[in-house]
């Protein structure tokens, strides 16, 4: 009797772990399938080097190229902000501060990144691009720098915990060593941590991109959704952004609407490469 | 009478041989200590008679006769429960004492609120924790002293009524006094069970044991009563190893 | 000489690291809550959205409870398969290729933007599937979202359990399922809670896998699984985006700033629970 409850239970298991694995591959296939019919007009190398986007014209001006950029550029400012910041907060963390004000300080941190984008994207409009729009009479505050800035405080989190967990341990191994030598803790840091960190914080680099390209909300309202070529305060768009924008207009099953998808299609294998990347950074890094 | 017949035992992990062509015979209602250096297979016998051994990554070859029938043709369930194990680290359930005690019962069937009282009652008896626990069953064991705990462990092991109690050096953790009271628990047990303990203490093996194995390198050098092998053994290694030439 | 410049460029470099940390919370935090204070009311939480364009008056409500419901369909979802999925990998899979696929699998999954999945939501659950906007369909779609969130920490949780206990109970002759259900599984109760609040958290927060596949502008508490719904992140989106109000806007964006720090207050009373009970 205990023998088949034993039986049951572990096929369910079983089977609800090989449901989880297959949702992977029914999201790329799904995605795939609608932006395939998209493929057959145009082939996925003009669609991505193409300069145009327009959804009221023919096929052939349904391009991402501009879009690409901007994805990746506002995540870039947006990682530039950021790092110097997370990485120094790292530093404190496992260093400098023990137990319950580290605690504290992590709280805070993971505060951050518990923040719902929509709430990034409000306040960035209402602050940041404002703020340019007053200070230094932009025409409009929306531009590349708005949206890395909002990317930057919601990447910090990443960066922070990635850079913190692998230093704590590093921390640990060379301090008391490094102690006995008498040099300063600045020292050792600057000389042994640091560079210690090299991998862990080019992980975290990597997450953030990660982080950053797939982001919709926030950048969505502070980039000023226009699809040309990026330009540092100048308005752009990006695949995340276009998508949500623009998929509620599209007709299901028009030109426009697969175009849509296979913008998609094209965001979500960018981020699967950079996810495996992460995968293999993580794994050599534990050896 | 011979409770335990191991026969050309070799025990493996992956390509790792750890006890080569091993043949003892244990005897009933007598404690068995099996002394040697570390990593010479010591737990890992104790992990293959209660079929541990598979959980563990492991293989075996030879033949373990468990009153007369091999091993191997028992459920596995059963030979947990007819030979029982304590280890070195006291693992109390994270719940009261009372809970540690009926949950092997319970899983076997008992539902019976007074039987299982009476199990827990008579266990705690047993391994006399009886008056210093009483009146906190419901306490958590993990609040328990490391003594304590331990004799709590060998209790649990003893609700599902074993014939043989495996125990992987089980004062290792604990101070003198508290061995002092295991010791004399499994002296008194021995009247009703057969024990095998492993042990690196030789004045333990000496006190309290009736039989001592000496393994070396997975090989059993030599056994023999206990106070054969201390005061005249015949093999020269087991002579420099009781003389404490080499631990 | 130069050590000593070296020194105090990095700890300058720490301070404003820090400072400029701290600001950024204390601003985030306190220019949500002076703003948007001033619209909340009893009217404000408990009514519909009225006036002309929809929301200028009124409540957010139905945005609220749809919040809830989206996150409590999302956790169940998650969860079933969450926990499974890390009870598989830590006690029933031999294989270490296996682990390894599975654990790349996760990192993948976890790497997909949540827009994509509101494309795959729209796809496969509103119009394959004919769900059409639901909250079945957004709550779903948030369910994959969290998914493996909660897997990993989940697993972790699992992993941590200390092998000695476990072997003590196999020992007994007590099954593997048995042992899980009295022993392994009590003990990781309130992480794996813990776990799936926080998880609920992002679940409620996320707006783009539900723009396609739940949230509309305006819609009644919901009445059955297949009724489109409000949702909060959504509603701020739309009031600010659509220029409606500006004042409501600040205010759903402090109710949903307060709910989120109720679910994490809860995760963390869970956390100190925990740690008193070692």
């Amino acid at each position: 009797m205990l023998n088949i409850g034993e039986k049951l239970f572990k096929w369910i298991i079983k089977l609800l772990t090989f449901l989880s694995i297959l949702l992977l591959a029914f999201i790329v296939i799904f995605i795939f399938n609608e932006s395939f019919v998209f493929f057959k007009e145009v082939p996925i190398w003009k669609f991505i080097m193409g300069r145009s986007w327009n959804p009221l014209g023919p096929a052939e001006n349904l391009s991402i190229f501009p879009i690409i950029l901007g994805t990746i550029y506002v995540s870039i400012v947006g990682i530039c902000i950021s790092l110097p910041l997370g990485v120094g907060i790292a530093v404190i963390l496992s260093t400098y501060t023990k137990d319950r004000v580290k605690s504290f300080i992590r709280g805070i941190i993971d505060v951050l990144a518990g923040i719902p984008s929509v709430v990034y994207g409000f306040i960035g409009l209402l602050v940041v691009v404002k703020f340019f729009e007053v200070r230094f009479s932009f025409a409009a505050g929306e531009s590349v720098l708005a949206g890395g800035i909002v990317l930057s405080v919601m990447v910090l989190p990443f960066i922070v915990s990635t850079c913190a967990e692998s230093m704590d341990k590093i921390y640990e191994e060379y301090s008391q060593a490094s102690q006995a030598l008498g040099v300063s803790k600045s020292y050792m840091i600057r000389n042994i941590i640091l560079p210690a960190s090299k991998r862990s914080i080019i992980a975290s680099l990597v997450l953030a991109l990660g982080r950053g390209m797939g982001e919709t909300m926030a950048t969505m309202m502070v980039i000023g959704n226009a699809p040309i070529m990026p330009k540092l305060f100048g308005k752009t768009q990006t695949i995340p952004s276009l998508i949500a924008l623009e998929m509620g207009m599209a007709e299901v099953g028009s030109l426009h609407y697969h175009g849509l998808f296979a913008a998609g299609f094209v965001l979500m294998i960018m981020l699967l490469l950079v996810n495996v990347l992460i995968y293999f950074i993580k794994a050599k890094m534990d050896i | 009478m011979n409770v335990l017949e191991i026969k050309n035992l070799s025990v493996s992990y992956g390509d790792k041989l750890v006890i080569k062509d091993l043949s003892m015979d244990i005897k009933k209602n007598k404690i068995t200590a099996v002394i040697g250096p570390s990593g010479c297979g010591k737990s890992t016998l104790l992990t293959t008679i209660n079929l541990l051994l598979e959980e563990n990554g492991g293989q075996f070859t030879g033949q373990i006769l468990f009153n007369g029938k091999d091993i191997l043709s028992y459920e596995k369930k059963d030979v947990r429960r007819m030979i029982g194990m304590v280890f070195q680290k006291p693992t109390p359930f994270p719940f009261s004492v009372y809970k540690n005690l009926t949950y092997a019962p319970k899983y076997y069937g008992i539902r019976d609120k007074k039987k299982l009282k009476d199990i827990v009652e008579n266990t705690l008896k047993r391994v006399g924790l009886y008056e210093e626990l009483k009146d906190e069953l419901n306490r958590s064991a993990t609040k328990l002293s490391g003594g304590q705990q331990q004799r709590l462990c060998i209790g649990r092991a003893l609700t599902v009524e074993p014939e043989i109690l495996l125990l992987d050096e089980p004062c290792s953790a604990l101070d003198i006094k508290n061995t002092a009271n295991i010791e004399r628990l499994l002296k008194e047990l021995s009247k009703d069970y057969t024990i095998v303990i492993v042990t690196h203490n030789l004045s333990q093996a000496k006190r309290i044991s009736d039989y001592t194995a000496f393994i070396l390198d997975g090989k059993l050098i030599e056994y023999d009563e206990t106070k054969k092998i201390f005061s005249n053994p015949k093999d020269r290694r087991t002579k420099e190893y009781v003389e404490g030439i080499f631990g | 000489m130069l050590e000593r410049i070296k020194d105090y460029l990095f700890k300058t470099w720490l301070i404003m690291s820090a400072l400029i940390v701290v600001l950024v919370v204390v601003f985030l935090f306190g220019y949500i809550f002076i703003n948007g204070i001033g619209s909340i009311d009893k009217e404000f939480l408990l009514s519909e959205p009225k006036g002309i364009p929809i929301g200028i008056e009124g409540g957010i409500f139905p945005a609220i409870i749809g919040s809830l419901l989206l996150m409590l369909i999302a956790c169940v979802f998650s969860s079933i398969l969450a926990i499974s999925t890390a009870i598989y990998v830590v006690f029933y899979c031999k294989s270490e290729r296996i682990k390894s696929f599975i654990h790349l699998i996760i990192q993948c999954m976890s790497g997909v933007p949540s827009i994509v999945l509101g494309l795959f939501g729209y796809a496969l659950l509103v119009l394959y599937l004919g769900f059409g906007r639901s909250l079945l369909s957004g709550g779903i779609t948030l369910g994959i979202f969290i998914f493996p969130f909660i897997q990993i920490r989940v697993e972790k949780t699992l992993k941590e359990v200390d092998k000695s206990i476990i072997t003590s109970s196999y020992a007994l002759g007590v099954s593997e399922v048995y042992t899980l259900f009295k022993i392994i599984l009590p003990i990781c109760r309130a992480d794996i809670i813990s776990a799936i609040t926080l998880a609920g958290g992002f679940a409620m927060g996320a707006a783009s896998p539900i723009i396609l596949t739940a949230a509309v502008m305006f819609a009644p508490v919901p009445e059955s699984l297949f009724s489109p719904v409000m949702a909060l992140p959504f509603h701020l989106y739309i009031l600010t985006g659509e220029g409606i109000s500006l004042e409501k806007a600040y205010g759903t964006a402090l109710v949903l700033m307060l709910l989120l720090l109720v679910i994490n207050i809860i995760s963390i009373i869970l956390n100190i629970k925990r740690k008193e009970s070692r």
